[in-house]
């Protein structure tokens, strides 16, 4: 009962009401705004605490953490800009692959299978988002990097080698391996997400592309997928806000090194796993501290990132408007 | 009124969603120029009659039809007619208006004739205007082209989903309870813009609304569980109907 107070107030009032008088409608209420208060106050807590964690490099280094390339914990010299870098190419890299996949997924799903093969296969894309992040580094360290290093690179080199980021040796580990990793691991959140925004386009939309003579290819782009522009948008960020802090796979496959390199095929580091990979032999001072720092970093990104997603999706999709609209009238 | 050729004729049309039969062997012929009203208490297959004749009703999972219709002497469920092309010739406007919510309002009306591959500027622009204008829609809109097509009222809607019918000019034009979701206001433009599309097409219109039936169209037919009770002129059917059954529903016994 007090759990459905929050979702819904009217109706159960009553309810409410007759079980346990309006004082226990009071007392759930109160209840009910701690608890959403304390969770706000937890994520102020954490933000709070890590600064302070991070305050000794921040005095140090200030916003030269972000520009300088030196990540050495012998010399106390520290960076975050190589994992800044490393993250943001994997990241990329990964939405690059996972993208075009996803939206083609979710569109076969809600528009071309039939409803219940549909449900079948959406229920096992989910199920990839189910399996757990060092299952992932497993088999990418064991399955996919040989193929890397045996199969995709060479195919790269023989057919885009004049690029700088396909040049270099190849030890299966590094930046490529991790980032189809992640566009395997963000493949279910866009595909999802995605699926959202396709099964809320109302069947009359695509009846009227229909009626004027499209085809079913011409139905989708017209009457699915343009208006739902905005909706992809917001689920590609949302997939990047989780390609951005996903840790323990990268970090077993991208090779560990904090020197930005061109190439592709060299291993590298993002900000997630130089924190999981260096936090344990960081005796307290300034390396530890350097790690809180590009940890508060990545929250930041994080949070702008993944706020900014809900906010195209719910804010700029025509659909989620015109049914605003309806609302109103 | 007998001297007109028919440009639709429909022989025993049968419909079914999975193993309901929802239309029932419906057979009538439309003359060229002239406005058709269905009738009928909901559940009737007015609606699902009217969405075999440009076969929309087969993209509904499990639903099948069956008959002949003639659009020109021409039978729309034969084998080799593509019922893509074939929509481009029977056009339709839908209970809800429903312009494409990412369009402008000049793309929702020329979307039909952009899906033909027609891109030359000119040619769009001209026929955006007519079609806009002859559904008495242009004066208000004309400054305001590249504004959402949501960001009409909903009978302006309703008048732009009419134009980008007939933008492709089609002979047919089927209009599934085009004014049940609008204001009277609204409703009364509609209908007096039906009487002007009467000059150029042949309309087919599925109404609620008896009095609206009476009103605009010459022929009226009344559908009843699946099968075609009685069809005739209009002014016959609402004054002095052959069958005790559509007495019944037009004096208000049931519906």
């Amino acid at each position: 009962m007090l759990n459905q107070q929050t979702h819904n107030a009217t109706p159960t009032k009553s309810i409410a009401k007759k079980l346990s008088g309006a004082y226990g409608d009071k007392v759930a209420k109160v209840f009910m705004q701690t608890v959403a208060l304390a969770i706000l106050a937890l994520l102020f807590l954490m933000v709070y605490l890590l600064f302070e964690m991070s305050l000794e490099a921040i005095k140090e280094f200030g916003f030269g953490f972000l520009t300088s390339t030196d990540w050495d914990p012998i010399m106390e010299e520290f960076s975050a800009l190589p994992f800044f870098y490393g993250t943001l190419v994997t990241s990329i890299l990964a939405l690059l692959i996972a993208a075009p996949i996803s939206v083609m997924v979710a569109i076969f799903i809600t528009d071309i299978l039939p409803v219940k093969l549909g449900q079948v296969l959406g229920l096992f894309v989910e199920m990839i988002a189910a399996i757990p992040s060092i299952v992932f580094g497993l088999w990418g360290l064991f399955f996919l990097a040989p193929i890397v290093r045996e199969q995709i690179t060479p195919l790269l080199k023989s057919t885009l080698g004049f690029l700088p980021i396909f040049q270099g040796p190849s030890f299966g580990i590094g930046v490529l391996t991790a980032s189809i990793i992640l566009a395997i691991m963000i493949l279910p959140t866009i595909t999802s997400i995605s699926r959202e925004v396709f099964k809320s386009v109302p069947q009359h939309q695509k009846e009227a592309a229909l009626a004027l003579g499209a085809t079913r290819e011409e139905m989708i782009r017209l009457a699915v997928l343009r208006p739902s522009f905005s909706g992809i948008t917001g689920a590609i960020v949302l997939g990047f806000g989780r390609a951005l802090g996903e840790t323990m796979a990268v970090a077993m496959v991208i090779g560990n090194s904090s020197r930005i390199s061109a190439s592709l095929f060299a291993p590298g580091a993002t900000m997630s796993s130089v924190i999981a990979n260096e936090y344990a032999e960081a005796s307290a001072g300034l390396h530890l501290s350097s790690l809180c720092y590009v940890g508060l970093l990545l929250f930041l990104v994080t949070l702008v990132v993944n706020s900014s997603a809900r906010f195209i999706v719910w804010k700029f999709s025509p659909i989620a408007r015109s049914a605003r609209k309806d609302k109103r009238a | 009124m007998t001297s007109k050729k028919n440009v639709l004729e429909v022989k025993n049309l049968q419909a079914w969603f999975g193993k309901f039969h929802a239309v029932k062997g419906v057979s009538t012929d439309y003359p060229e120029k002239s406005i058709t009203a269905i009738i009928g208490p909901s559940g009737c297959g007015k609606s699902t009659y009217l969405r075999c004749l440009n076969r929309i009703h087969e993209e509904v999972p499990g639903a099948r039809s069956s008959g002949q219709a003639l659009l020109l002497g021409q039978d729309i469920f034969a084998p080799e007619v593509d019922p893509v092309e074939l929509r481009q010739n029977i056009g339709m406007v839908f209970q809800k208006p429903n312009p494409f919510p990412a369009l402008s309002i000049f793309e929702n009306v020329v979307v039909g004739l952009k899906l033909q591959g027609i891109k030359n500027k000119a040619k769009l622009l001209e026929t955006a205007e007519r079609c806009l204008r002859k559904a008495a829609l242009w004066e208000e809109v004309k400054d305001k082209l590249h504004q959402q097509g949501t960001s009409l009222s909903g009978g302006q809607q309703q008048r732009l989903c009419i134009a980008r019918a007939l933008a492709v000019n089609p002979p047919v034009l089927l209009m599934d309870e085009p004014t049940s979701a609008l204001d009277p206001i609204a409703s009364a433009k509609i209908e007096e813009l039906m009487q002007d599309l009467k000059e150029d097409f042949t309309v087919i219109v599925v109404t609620h609304n008896m009095q609206q039936a009476a009103r605009v169209a010459d022929y009226t037919s009344f559908l009843m569980l699946g099968e075609l009770v009685e069809h005739g002129p209009s002014e016959i059917i609402f004054t002095n109907p052959k069958q005790s059954k559509t007495e019944d529903y037009i004096t208000g016994r049931f519906g």
